[in-house]
């Protein structure tokens, strides 16, 4: 790459560099005009695009096609939920939030851009295309994330178990999913590098991942 | 055949040798405990006389379930778990990881801490290599290979474990750098965990060791007839193909795909201030894959050269809290692992504990092309073109 | 059954039959995650445990008599270890190497995970660590060698269906 100072930001300049090149270029904001996407989100070198379900796969074969991310990398779900753990208490009980979002990582191999395609998915529908006809290694992706989450994908040819065993109930993912050995015996070993913060502070069950405890 | 016994009988109207000799499909299941298979895979094979119609894998059996447990850890007990995904090459997979978290907390490395972890991913990188170039042509029949490159690979996990005190676990990585001082507590004084003395000239000797074994193995192996017959044009796979399905690392740049993430990808340490070639061939079959590790681990040891030249002395971690809660957002991190890309997508929400982490995996993608490229291949081809994709189970299922 | 229960406590006759089990000992190639790579470095040229007789030959559960468990057991694979240990033939020994295979180590609370090997199969030398050092399994050997050597021939004959701890 560039020349650059001789120590200390080496890595750093050039990340700067690269950031800076993606976003004179306006990369995001392109493909998010490409893909039609109503949203996109572009921080800590991390493209984001919201696109509608009915458009998932006309996105991704936009952007497979005209934006040159050929790579496949990876497909997945997120549970966004605030209810945590079976029988925990919602903790901010006006702002429930209950829906899957789908995400799919596209990259290029001819430089170093990406983005990640987000779509909203439902939870009493939790049913979206397969993207299996435009990239073939989306089979096994979507076969954990269909396992995982309980997300029905339409038009898989394959749509059998990937990683749990037949008899296996539940889908472990999702938040809803307690980890029964924790619940059963508490994990002894919670005491961190300083002293537990007095109220709320972190329980041995499944925590929210907002909760803040004590103060630093 | 008036005196033929019962027994005989029997057999004789099985058999059903017409003109035309029909056979029947059978189902070969290559079972969760086979030596040849690295680690618990098994396939369910349908073969027709020696050809392979079509392979299904079943994975899992190695599933633990790492993006959920993520989720009831800190992020400094996800450190401590993460080096076991690819546990061939345990360093490299907490380097995306803490880079994340860095990410995410906007914490610049001080560049000595940066210098020791490229030191680590290099060696970490001629491990892992080292440990295919063993069981690659074990697997096609030569056992000499085995020994001869396992001998060095001690020497190179000496030298890890001379800094990190783990073999293949090292748990070094910390937020913001490596792991200062050891000790502190109320019975230990603390220990600086820098580069222990003869650090730099073990290194020197452990490198020319892994040349000499380099070019003892290329007498061996490179130019062997009976390995070169068992993998050239075995195993095509076409640039399209693999970039469709996500393979990366070297089982892409032995198809022609020429991308590393060391020289092309986000920059996540000083890969720009070292000298080293990206070794890309254009055949796509078992043997390029095979020369493509090969060439890479010579490239490692010049980097590692290199990199023992140019790293001076400085800090070893940034300034963190003691209690670290990330803030809000998300990130993602990937880099070049010895098996391919590896990448850790991480959603924080605020606090100790991330909300969502998900791991993609450079052998799960590598892997999912079997189904493909075993279609039609020759039963003895399948052990070579598994081999050739160097895959860890580890990392397949996490 | 006659002959092992009138001469099997006799002094020379279970001294030569511990002995040569001792020394013979052949474990298949039962690898299952990173403690694996510790036993191929065990077996590898520095560390070298050949010496001892334990050889890696056979790929086979039926010819072998020693099944070291080395690695994290899923219960995805918790059957497969089973029916392994069944098609053994006795005398059979089982070590359990790493942490994940004594108690289910760092994935203790894992959705997917058999906490310990012990709840399958019975277990004769747990091997702590994570991974156990080369030589720290090879200590696990010596100590089940010791153990082979101190054995009583017809209490091990009859204990051919000895449940799980």
């Amino acid at each position: 790459m560039t020349d650059s100072p001789p120590d200390g930001d080496a890595v750093d300049d050039a990340a700067d560099a690269v950031e800076a090149e993606l976003e004179e270029s306006g990369f995001a904001a392109e493909l998010a005009a490409l893909v039609a996407a109503p949203l996109w989100v572009d921080e800590f070198d991390t493209i984001r695009l919201y696109v509608a379900r009915e458009n998932w796969v006309d996105a991704l074969r936009l952007a497979r096609d005209e934006a040159g991310l050929t790579f496949f990398a990876w497909l997945s779900a997120v549970d966004w939920s605030t209810e945590v753990a079976v029988g925990e208490e919602v903790a901010e009980p006006d702002e429930l939030i209950d829906r899957y979002e789908v995400v799919c990582r596209l990259s290029s191999v001819t430089s170093p851009r990406g983005a990640h395609f987000f779509t909203e998915v439902p939870k009493d529908d939790p049913v979206i295309d397969s993207v299996v006809s435009l990239f073939g290694g989306a089979e096994w992706h979507e076969r954990e994330a269909a396992e995982m989450f309980g997300i029905t994908f339409v038009g898989h040819p394959y749509p059998l178990k990937l990683y749990l065993p037949d008899s296996f109930q539940g889908f472990p993912l999702r938040k809803s999913y307690p980890l029964l050995s924790r619940e059963v015996k508490p994990w002894p070993g919670t005491v961190d590098v300083e002293s537990m913060p007095e109220a709320g502070g972190p329980s041995t069950a499944n925590v929210e991942a907002g909760d803040t405890g004590g103060d630093e | 055949m008036t005196d033929v016994d019962a027994r005989a009988a029997m057999h004789l109207s099985d058999a059903s040798v017409s003109v035309e000799l029909e056979t029947q499909g059978m189902t070969l299941n290559i079972g969760p405990q086979h030596p040849s298979t690295h680690g618990v895979l098994r396939l369910v094979a349908k073969v027709e006389g020696e050809r392979v119609t079509s392979v299904q894998p079943v994975i899992g059996y190695m599933h633990r379930g790492y993006e959920k447990l993520s989720e009831v850890r800190t992020y400094a007990q996800i450190t401590a778990l993460v080096n076991r995904i690819d546990w061939v090459s345990g360093f490299a997979n907490e380097i995306p990881w803490i880079r994340a978290v860095e990410k995410l907390m906007e914490i610049e490395v001080p560049e000595r801490a940066q210098w020791i972890r490229l030191i680590l991913s290099e060696m970490t990188r001629i491990s892992s290599h080292l440990l295919f170039m063993s069981s690659y042509p074990l697997e096609l029949g030569a056992a000499t290979p085995l020994m001869y490159a396992l001998r060095e690979r001690e020497y190179v996990m000496d030298l890890i474990e001379s800094v990190t005190g783990g073999r293949f676990h090292p748990n070094f990585n910390r937020v913001g750098g490596v792991k200062p001082v050891a000790g502190g507590g109320s019975t230990q004084k603390k220990v600086s965990q820098d580069l222990p003395a003869g650090f730099f000239q073990g290194t020197r000797e452990a490198m020319d060791r892994v040349d000499s074994v380099m070019d003892e193995l290329d007498e061996l192996v490179t130019g062997n007839e009976m390995i070169r017959a068992r993998t050239i044009g075995v195993g095509v796979i076409p640039p399209e193909k693999a970039i469709e399905f996500g393979l990366s690392g070297p089982n892409a740049r032995a198809s022609g795909v020429d991308f590393d993430l060391r020289r092309d990808g986000e920059p996540y340490l000083p890969y720009d201030q070292v000298d080293f070639d990206v070794i890309t061939e254009q055949t796509g079959d078992s043997f390029a894959r095979y020369l493509v590790r090969k060439e890479e681990i010579r490239q490692a040891v010049r980097i590692v050269r290199q990199a023992i030249d140019t790293i001076k002395p400085g800090p070893l971690q940034a300034k963190v809290p003691r209690v670290l809660k990330v803030p809000k957002g998300q990130a993602y991190v990937r880099t070049e692992n010895p098996k391919g890309e590896m990448g850790f997508y991480l959603i924080s929400e605020g606090g100790r504990i991330p909300y969502r982490v998900k791991i993609r995996s450079a052998s799960f993608c590598n892997l999912s092309i079997l189904p493909w490229v075993l279609e039609g291949a020759l039963v003895p081809d399948l052990v070579a073109i598994m081999g050739s994709l160097d895959f860890v189970l580890g990392d397949v299922d996490r | 059954m006659g002959v092992i229960d009138k001469f099997g406590r006799l002094k020379p006759v279970s001294w030569l039959l511990n002995w040569s089990r001792t020394y013979s000992l052949w474990y298949f190639q039962f690898g299952l995650a990173c403690c694996a790579i510790e036993v191929m470095a065990a077996a590898g040229p520095r560390y070298d445990m050949m010496r001892f007789g334990i050889i890696p030959l056979p790929a086979s559960p039926r010819q072998s008599d020693l099944m070291v468990v080395a690695g994290t057991v899923t219960d995805k694979m918790a059957p497969a270890v089973r029916r392994l240990y069944d098609q053994m033939p006795d005398p059979k020994y089982v070590i359990s190497m790493g942490s994940c295979a004594n108690c289910g180590g760092p994935y203790w609370d894992s959705y997917s995970v058999t906490k310990g090997v012990d709840q399958i199969i019975p277990v004769d030398v747990y091997v702590p660590g994570c991974p156990p050092r080369p030589e720290a399994l090879m200590e696990g050997i010596l100590l089940l060698q010791q153990q082979i050597r101190n054995e009583d021939i017809p209490d091990k004959w009859s204990q051919s269906d000895r449940l799980p701890a």
